[in-house]
């Protein structure tokens, strides 16, 4: 985590910029009624931003958010939106005087003063002063734009074009015609291109059909720049422009008087302040919690809503509309909710990779090996809760790897390798997943070794170790009890096994794989969900029970007749587009009461490197979830994740897809 | 019922709403005379079949209505599945099989199967909360100390008891929640 | 012999493009035609003669009332029915893509046998 730098710097740094920021206001004051000064504007507009800066990378969130309002004025002073008055600039002086007090507040270490009230207000005020009235939303048909171009755009797409209209930015109608046979990779061009200057809200293809080979397109575009740029940019591509509306200034509403309290007088002390709040992670749980019953209730109005719309008895349809209307209102917040509390789960894993890298440093020197420690992607996020169990099984696979990975230099010397040897600790994004390997160049892993240990210990027949194959053989290094390491070291004998890793991870619903050449090294890959706190889920029926199946390790779903299943060693398999995959019925593996069916609905889990189709009877939808552990009397039960509720307040079972996938496609260790 | 109020219907009906709203009446209750020898223990007495077992009232965490009970795939016979209680998710035993009792395990899945009588007992325990269904709960019952004998030795039950206990004529089993749910 | 009415559906989620494409094979015994995106639509509508056309409305190219607009105006393909099978439920976007002549509005989860019964019956199977 970062370390907070002391209050003293701060406060002596940011008075500074607003000392200089005084000055230039100063003059600004002076010449009232004039035209400002572009230049002092511009240095007025460059100290709200670095001020902005620095505050809200020390955490100060109140003068940040009042120097970013400040410096969105300035901005759109700057660029001539709106004009230099006075309301405007008394509003940019009392921002220095509330400034002022706001920094005498956090050098004392206070967080609650006159100060703080004043700095909402006037922060509110100055949005008013240079936003567009709120209370006349500009009528998007009387801007030129055709209605036919209306009706087709989304909610999302229509609330761009406010935005832009809000900001006064032009709008133009570009046409343009294509091949049928080439025009998508035209209108990617088109848009790559129209990017710098303008934000395409809308590709409308036209509908009148000009001839067969030829598609004409029109684009409805924001431009920021002068239409003479749009014009140069789409000339390339053959198109066209039309003005729709031209850009517009907001006018300034009339200026409403700010309360003016006497401000306190600065006093600078030196104790330490924050504005960043720590949280115990369990209380953001909770908090998930809490917003995972709301969306419960959510789905409930929602089917509410819509069933006293079509019931239409019993309920005025004005109440039914604004039943509708405030469900929708609901549900928007609640993910911008859900969103940000999954945003403020998020940490880097550069956290958990810090502390592993001064681990393995003291390490290595207690090793006497010589080794090069390299750690990428520590800016990949992830949960909070996934990064802090991390921790454990990642600095046993590092130890490991220094331990038994990495050979002595002398042999790696003799055996052609440079003496120093290197691991590597790297995280990546992959969609859904955040995989993370831990790699070396050392000896890699001794199949015979393994072979012969699996065996002594009687976990496998020779005859079976015999006909295993490599990766599968590998998989054996995960059993409880299994070390081929005949001599233990003072590094990793700490009696914890691969096993313990896998088990850890698997709580993470995390899957491991190893990648082992002989004589190239080893490499631990990790592949972890993003977050356990709200994931999607696929509702599934099998024998009448309802299970909820993570969507992040759903690939797709196929529907398979039974003739089509194959059997492979007493295993049915599926054929998914030439890939044979282990096939099971959900309600098989549950020892549910089995049905025949004309037509088995295959979820196609996969994880890493495995597949797994899992049939069940019906695909009940997909939902978001918020998935509650199962009881710890309940951890010896396998292949289940944790419960939740549909909406219905019953449990519904959720599948843990990683522990599956183990179960089936994993070789049993038995004899 | 119209569409409409079926659909209130579902809105309003609350499966998890406890049968009892608290235990607070019983702080409130009026205290027996003191015997000026021992105090009595409070214990909730329910019924399990034609038996009538208690456990101390301090374990007891709640008494709920049977809601519907989600069955989990290869877990113990002993667990009828996992309950929603207001959002957590809790594990429900059936007891009977170990206590050797008639009625034994039956399947139960829903509100409609269980008699109107029958209560979950929620028990606060050390390796997490838990249900146990009960045929009816008949209430708080103040035992004496020093009327409590150690269950009868013999008996495949024996492990799960802490003792029996009478009152008048009636006679209480004591039951170790602890090791009934292990 | 009755030539086998074709489908098309425009969606970009990998599962729920299977999904849809194995119920309809399945359970209504037509053919599946399933394009990613928008573009991939307006590419291959000239080639087939589609009984019916599936729309997802939030695509990474063009949207799926922008295409319920070309279909509808276009003289070749405006009395193909169009269903929009969305997760989408904001009324404008329903109400505007009914407007536009889309026959269903199909919000996510579904059920697929019950969409299949939809199909048929805007099919006359």
């Amino acid at each position: 985590m970062t370390e907070r730098r002391p209050v003293a710097e701060f406060v002596a740094e940011a008075t500074e910029i607003v000392e200089g920021l005084s000055r230039e206001l100063l003059g600004l004051d002076e010449r009232r009624g004039e035209e400002p000064d572009p230049e002092r504007l511009n240095a007025i507009f460059r100290a709200a931003h670095s001020l902005k800066g620095l505050a809200s990378l020390f955490g100060h969130d109140r003068i940040a958010r009042l120097a970013h309002v400040l410096e969105d004025a300035l901005d759109a002073l700057r660029l001539g939106k709106v004009a230099a008055d006075d309301a405007l600039i008394d509003a940019f002086i009392d921002g220095v005087d509330v400034l002022s007090g706001l920094l005498a507040m956090a050098s004392r270490g206070e967080t609650d003063g006159p100060a703080a009230e004043r700095a909402l207000a006037l922060a509110q005020h100055i949005e008013t002063l240079v936003a567009p009235a709120p209370e006349k939303p500009p009528a998007l048909h009387e801007l030129g734009v055709d209605k036919a171009v209306l009706n087709v755009l989304t909610e999302y797409e229509e609330h761009r074009l406010r935005e832009n209209v809000k900001k006064g930015v032009a709008l133009y109608m570009v046409r343009a015609v294509f091949s049928l046979e080439d025009f998508d990779q035209k209108l990617t061009a088109l848009n790559a291109a129209l990017k710098p200057l303008a934000e395409v809200v809308s590709t409308l293809p036209s509908a009148q059909a000009s001839d067969e080979a030829r598609i004409a397109f029109d684009l409805l575009v924001a431009c920021r720049q002068p239409a003479a740029d749009l014009e140069a940019v789409i000339r390339p591509f053959g198109a066209t422009h039309a003005l729709l509306s031209a850009s517009v200034a907001p006018r300034p509403s009339a200026p409403v008087p700010v309360p003016v309290t006497a401000g306190p007088t600065a006093e600078v002390s030196l104790k330490s302040l924050s504005q960043t709040v720590r949280v115990d992670i369990a209380r953001l749980d909770r908090l998930m919690a809490a917003v995972g019953d709301l969306l419960l209730t959510r789905t409930n109005i929602k089917r509410f809503a819509e069933g006293a719309r079509a019931a239409g008895g019993g309920l005025h349809p004005m109440w039914a509309q604004e039943l509708s209307r405030e469900a929708r209102a609901l549900e928007r917040k609640l993910d911008d909710l859900q969103k940000g509390i999954l945003e403020v789960r998020m940490v880097p894993l550069g956290q958990v990779f810090d502390r592993l890298a001064r681990l393995v440093r003291r390490l290595l020197r207690e090793s006497g090996k010589e080794i090069d420690f390299e750690i990428s992607g520590g800016d990949v996020e992830l949960d909070k809760l996934i990064v802090e169990e991390l921790s454990d099984p990642l600095m046993h696979l590092l130890r490991n790897a220094i331990d038994h990975g990495i050979e002595a230099p002398d042999k790696r010397a003799s055996k052609g390798k440079p003496r120093r040897g290197r691991i590597r600790l790297r995280a990546a994004n992959s969609g859904n997943h955040v995989v993370i390997e831990v790699g070396d160049d050392g000896a890699g892993m001794d199949d015979d070794r393994i072979r012969d240990e699996a065996v002594s210990r009687g976990l496998l027949t020779t005859k079976k170790a015999a006909d295993l194959q490599r990766t599968d053989l590998l998989n054996l290094v995960f059993l409880p009890g299994f070390s081929t390491r005949r001599q233990v070291s003072e590094l990793s004998g700490r009696g914890v096994g691969l096993d313990v890793v896998k088990t850890n991870l698997g709580r993470l619903s995390g899957l491991i794989d190893i990648v082992s050449e002989r004589g190239q090294g080893t490499t631990f890959v990790l592949t972890l969900p993003l977050t356990l706190a709200i994931i999607r889920a696929l509702v599934v029926q099998s024998a009448g029970r309802t299970y909820a199946v993570p969507m992040s390790s759903v690939l797709e779903i196929v529907a398979v007749r039974p003739s089509e299943l194959r059997t492979v060693e007493h295993r049915q398999m599926l054929s998914v587009r030439g890939q044979t995959v282990p096939f099971v019925r959900l309600s098989q593996l549950f020892k549910l009461p089995e049905t025949p069916v004309d037509l088995h609905y295959v979820v196609l889990v996969g994880l890493a490197q495995h597949r797994l189709g899992i049939a069940v009877d019906h695909l009940l939808g997909q939902q978001d979830v918020v998935t509650k552990p199962l009881s710890a009397r309940l951890r010896d039960v396998p292949g289940l994740a944790g419960a939740t509720d549909l909406g219905d307040r019953r449990a519904v079972l959720v599948l843990d897809v990683p522990a599956l996938v183990s179960e089936i496609v994993r070789p049993q260790a038995s004899p | 019922m119209s569409t409409f109020e079926q659909l209130i219907d579902q809105f309003l009906y609350r499966p998890d709403e406890p049968g009892l709203p608290s235990l607070q009446w019983l702080a409130d209750a009026p205290r027996p005379e003191s015997t000026g020898v021992e105090a009595p223990q409070e214990f909730l007495a329910f019924s399990l079949t034609d038996e009538t077992y208690a456990v101390p009232i301090a374990t007891v965490r709640e008494i709920v209505k049977v809601p519907v009970i989600t069955e989990v795939p290869r877990a113990p016979k002993e667990l009828l599945g996992v309950m929603n209680l207001r959002g957590e998710v809790l594990p429900v035993y059936d007891v009977r099989a170990r206590l050797l009792l008639a009625g034994g395990v039956q399947p139960i899945t829903g509100p409609g199967d269980v008699p109107a009588q029958a209560r979950i007992v929620l028990v606060k325990s050390e390796s997490g909360d838990a249900g146990i269904i009960t045929d009816g709960v008949e209430g708080v019952v103040r035992l004496l100390p020093s009327l409590t004998e150690p269950p009868p030795p013999g008996g495949t039950e024996k492990p799960f008891l802490a003792g029996l206990s009478r009152r008048g004529e009636r006679l209480y089993i004591l039951l170790d929640v602890e090791k009934v749910l292990e | 012999m009755p030539e086998t009415l074709k489908v098309l559906v425009v969606e970009d989620s990998k599962a729920t493009r299977e999904l849809l494409a194995s119920a309809l094979q399945a359970l209504a015994g037509l053919e599946v035609v399933t394009v990613v995106s928008g573009f991939e639509a307006l590419k291959v509508l000239p080639r087939h003669r589609f009984a019916l056309i599936i729309t997802d409305i939030n695509m990474p190219d063009i949207n799926g009332l922008e295409l319920i607009n070309f279909v509808k105006k276009n003289p070749h393909y405006k009395d193909t029915p169009l269903f929009v099978v969305t997760t989408e439920g904001r009324t404008q976007d329903r109400e505007r893509g009914l407007q536009l002549g889309a026959s269903e509005y199909v919000i996510k989860p579904f059920e697929p046998p019950a969409l299949v019964e939809l199909v048929k019956k805007h099919l006359k199977l």
